[in-house]
């Protein structure tokens, strides 16, 4: 079984990526005719459509019938934003899996009204580092801005993505991004898509 | 949607619970389809309106539940297939005809889905609505995965063409919400049906509860009808038993409970030497196999979701047919927790203590992430920047400043409900004191009661009966909540000439629920022009002479206009309305914000703060006001409540 969790806030596109990814687990299994292999994927957010905490669960085996990953049992969090990150993070990422991290950081009214601290960046890296797991930290939304839109950040985190090991390609992810992001964008995302890979893959030999 | 229309044998499509409902209704052959909408139930009907010009049927969003079961009944009435589709509280507002219909029962296939939400993830309650269809005496199915959601959806048209009554479907947040891979099976070809109405079709005055031989008999036939069901089910394909030869426990779950069982099973190893049982109906519920079952064992644990259903109809039957069997659950001694939600975690830890067996747990490292919980700071939700509710409440909250004492705010069912979600992070205690007046700080923390749809106008009017005079009564709600469930209160204050103030925060769509157009929109659920219904003209129809219009993003006309509303004694509505900002985003993208904050001038008095939007940002250690230039929609509303004229950008 593969567990990954796409954490963020809403609006970010932390749903459109975990489509993407159970669509490439899907895809693979149609084109190896596995019959056996399924896929779930569930979410579990706040009341807001905007702004609230979105947490994205995405499960891909033969033994799995519930769309929620247990705790302890993530092999990847994809976190869009720091503090989502650590939220989803420390809860269900398994000892020595993956955490790939946006640094970019959306302050929750908690902040802004001075009823709550924002913990830095470094020690949310430091608070992964106590649970043994492994993370990549960088700025994607920097690097989405600068392959044309912030808006492509999701992309970007899924070209991170893509380094892992993992039961899709590379090519598999990309086709399906291709399908589900407006025709338009399709360039724009490509290439977050590969700055994203590059940027994970350089951090990681570093 | 070309999810829907794919057939290709052995394709696997990855469809959200709801999209599978809304699959199984295609295949079988569904000709009218109604909803109100409200999560986590609206995508079924959101994908049939997208689907539908691709098949012949019929779509509404009605104006309330109420309403959209009875347009589904009455289509059934005249032999067509029909769906109705709503959340767990919306089967409140349809319970009236929902317990009625069912005495004269239908003739085309009508299906009934609800979405329960454990948890309460988007609702008021957690109400478990398998008891209903258990009160209303009709058949009730409970799937555990998107691919019997789909197939359960299909075969209960079928089913309720059978035995003459409606099919109860009873899905859940994590359900519908959900996405798995569902085989798609065939579309229902039939030719178009031919609609017929016969009064007394197979019995006398048969759509008529009171025709004789009268409701008594009617109710009668329904028990038969009831003893009918469980004989046509005995070889129903949604029971699955597994019994190893050694096993003396056993599981019985239904639906997500089931799914969080079997994965529990596998992961503690113990899935074959546990019996299992998982029932998809829960109405009637496959008693002989379930007696089979018990009598085979010690010890039955209940996994389900939400109250125990399943549980205690199982007890009832143990006492006359296993009275040995030990049988642990959410009743006597529960193991499992009745409120709230099960997830894979809780079953494991539940099962391990009810069997004896050691849970395989990191103690060290659970230590460690308690200690680094207290980084994990809460997220409040918040209304969208740009949110016109945003200007609504700062204009009411300078509006209420002009009068002394302590008002109370009714709230009400959408996004504005927020404004009575508080701040998560401050640290509020109750207190004994009969009447207390807090201060506003956020828009957050404005509205005082808050329940159901329709429930804020009139309880405001039970305030002003009750000769309550400490302070002003006000109530607040949305335009499709306006007309869900308002207008009867509203005529209600009118008739009884109540002393209160009726904001109606009009911004033209159903938004909390995904933006459905309503009959203030103009709009039609597959996009074309449809009439609006002007909200001022049917108040003021209502009798209410003191009605004022305005924009929320004119802070001071807006808290004028609610001023003399509160001046006037009797009942007074003021309607703001500004389109939702983002249905405005959607269709027009602004490029680049040009609100800035012109930090020379900011005084760092954080006034704009307390505007509650997301856009408007604080830095602590520069002691400066700031705009999120990815959240900005330029409405203009923080740069008018400044102080120092600090912010700027819109053109004024």
């Amino acid at each position: 079984m593969f567990n990954i969790i796409v954490a963020g806030v809403g609006g970010q596109g932390s749903i459109l990526a975990s489509h993407i990814i159970a669509d490439a687990a899907i895809r693979r299994a149609c084109e190896n005719s596995d019959h056996q292999l399924k896929v779930r994927l569930g979410e579990t957010f706040g009341a807001a459509m905007r702004g609230g905490a979105v947490a994205s669960h995405v499960k891909i085996g033969r033994d799995v019938y519930n769309p929620l990953i247990p705790e302890n049992r993530a092999d990847v969090i994809l976190g869009l934003e720091p503090l989502e990150t650590l939220r989803a993070g420390l809860r269900y990422i398994k000892p020595g899996g993956r955490v790939i991290m946006n640094i970019r950081k959306y302050e929750p009214v908690d902040v802004n009204t001075g009823k709550s601290d924002y913990p830095t960046v470094e020690k949310i890296v430091e608070a992964f580092d106590k649970i043994d797991s492994h993370v990549t930290a960088f700025d994607a939304t920097g690097l989405a801005v600068e392959c044309g839109t912030f808006k492509s950040m999701n992309v970007v985190m899924l070209g991170a993505l893509a380094n892992c090991s993992l039961p899709f390609s590379a090519e598999d992810l990309e086709g399906i991004i291709k399908q589900r992001v407006p025709e338009k964008t399709i360039s724009i995302n490509l290439r977050a898509f590969q700055e994203g890979f590059k940027k994970a893959r350089q951090l990681w030999e570093d | 949607m070309s999810l829907m229309k794919d057939t290709e044998e052995g394709n696997i499509l990855l469809l959200m619970g709801n999209e599978a409902i809304a699959r199984g209704a295609i295949e079988g052959g569904v000709d009218v389809v109604t909803a109100y909408p409200g999560t986590p139930s609206s995508e079924i009907v959101e994908t049939l309106a997208r689907a539908a010009e691709d098949f012949d049927y019929y779509v509404e969003w009605s104006t309330n539940e109420k309403v959209a079961f009875e347009v589904a009944a009455g289509a059934s009435l005249t032999g067509k297939r029909s769906l109705v589709a709503m959340k767990n509280a919306g089967l409140n507002v349809a319970m009236d005809t929902f317990m009625t219909l069912p005495y004269t029962g239908v003739k085309g296939g009508l299906v009934i889905v609800v979405a329960d939400d454990p948890n309460a993830h988007y609702s008021s309650n957690e109400q478990d609505t398998r008891t209903a269809a258990i009160y209303a005496q009709i058949p009730c199915l409970e799937p555990s995965d998107q691919q019997e959601a789909k197939d359960m959806t299909k075969s209960a048209f079928k089913l309720s063409e059978e035995l003459e009554l409606p099919v109860f479907i009873r899905s859940v947040t994590r359900l519908s919400h959900a996405s798995g891979n569902v085989k798609p099976g065939s579309i229902c070809a039939a030719p178009p049906k031919k609609t017929g109405f016969n009064k007394h079709w197979k019995m006398p005055y048969r759509w008529n509860v009171y025709g004789p031989p009268g409701p008594v008999n009617k109710h009668r036939w329904l028990y038969q009808q009831n003893e009918k069901a469980k004989e046509l089910l005995k070889n129903e394909k949604y029971t699955s038993i597994f019994i190893p030869d050694s096993a003396e426990t056993g599981i019985i779950a239904s639906g997500l409970g089931a799914s969080y069982a079997l994965e529990a099973l596998n992961v503690l190893g113990i899935n074959e030497n546990i019996a299992f049982f998982k029932t998809g109906f829960i109405n009637p519920l496959p008693e002989s196999k379930i007696t089979s079952f018990l009598r085979s064992l010690k010890k039955v644990i209940f996994i389900e979701e939400g109250d125990p259903v399943v549980e205690k109809q199982v007890r009832v039957l143990a006492q006359e047919e296993a009275p040995n069997v030990e049988i642990q659950g959410k009743m006597k001694d529960h193991i499992f927790d009745p409120c709230g939600e099960l997830n894979v975690n809780i079953v494991e830890e539940t099962l391990c203590k009810a069997l004896e067996i050691k849970l395989n747990q990191d103690t060290e490292r659970e230590d460690i992430k308690e200690r680094l919980g207290a980084l994990v700071i809460p997220r409040s939700s918040t209304l969208c920047a740009g949110c016109p509710h945003l200007g609504t409440y700062w204009a009411l909250k300078k509006a209420l400043l002009k009068f002394q004492g302590t008002h109370i705010i009714n709230g009400d069912i959408g996004c504005y409900e927020q404004g009575g979600y508080g701040v998560f992070s401050s640290e509020i205690k109750g207190s004994p004191d009969d009447s207390e007046k807090y201060p506003i700080d956020s828009p957050y923390e404005i509205l005082d009661t808050l329940y159901v749809m329709g429930s804020g106008i009139a309880m405001a009017i039970g305030q002003t009966q009750s000769e309550y005079t400490d302070g002003k009564i006000l109530a607040v709600a949305g335009d499709s909540t306006f007309y869900h469930t308002v207008l009867p209160a509203v005529m209600d204050a009118s008739y009884s000439n109540a002393d209160l103030t009726f904001l109606v925060l009009d911004n033209s769509w159903t938004c909390m629920t995904g933006h459905q157009p309503n009959p203030n929109t103009g709009k039609s659920p597959t996009g074309e022009p449809a009439p609006r219904i002007e909200i001022s003209g049917v108040v003021k129809a209502m009798g209410i002479e003191n009605v004022h219009v305005v924009d929320p993003y004119d802070l001071q006309r807006s808290t004028d206009a609610i001023v003399k509303a509160l001046e006037f004694e009797g009942p007074s509505v003021v309607i703001l309305r500004r389109e939702c900002a983002l249905q405005v985003q959607r269709r027009n993208r602004l490029k680049k914000p040009l609100t800035t904050v012109d930090t020379e001038k900011c005084i760092g008095c954080s006034k704009c703060l307390e505007l509650g939007c997301p856009a408007v940002i604080f830095d602590t250690p520069s002691h400066k006001a700031g705009i999120d230039k990815l959240l900005c929609v330029d409405c203009g509303l923080c740069s008018q409540i400044c102080p120092v004229s600090a912010i700027s950008g819109k053109e004024e």
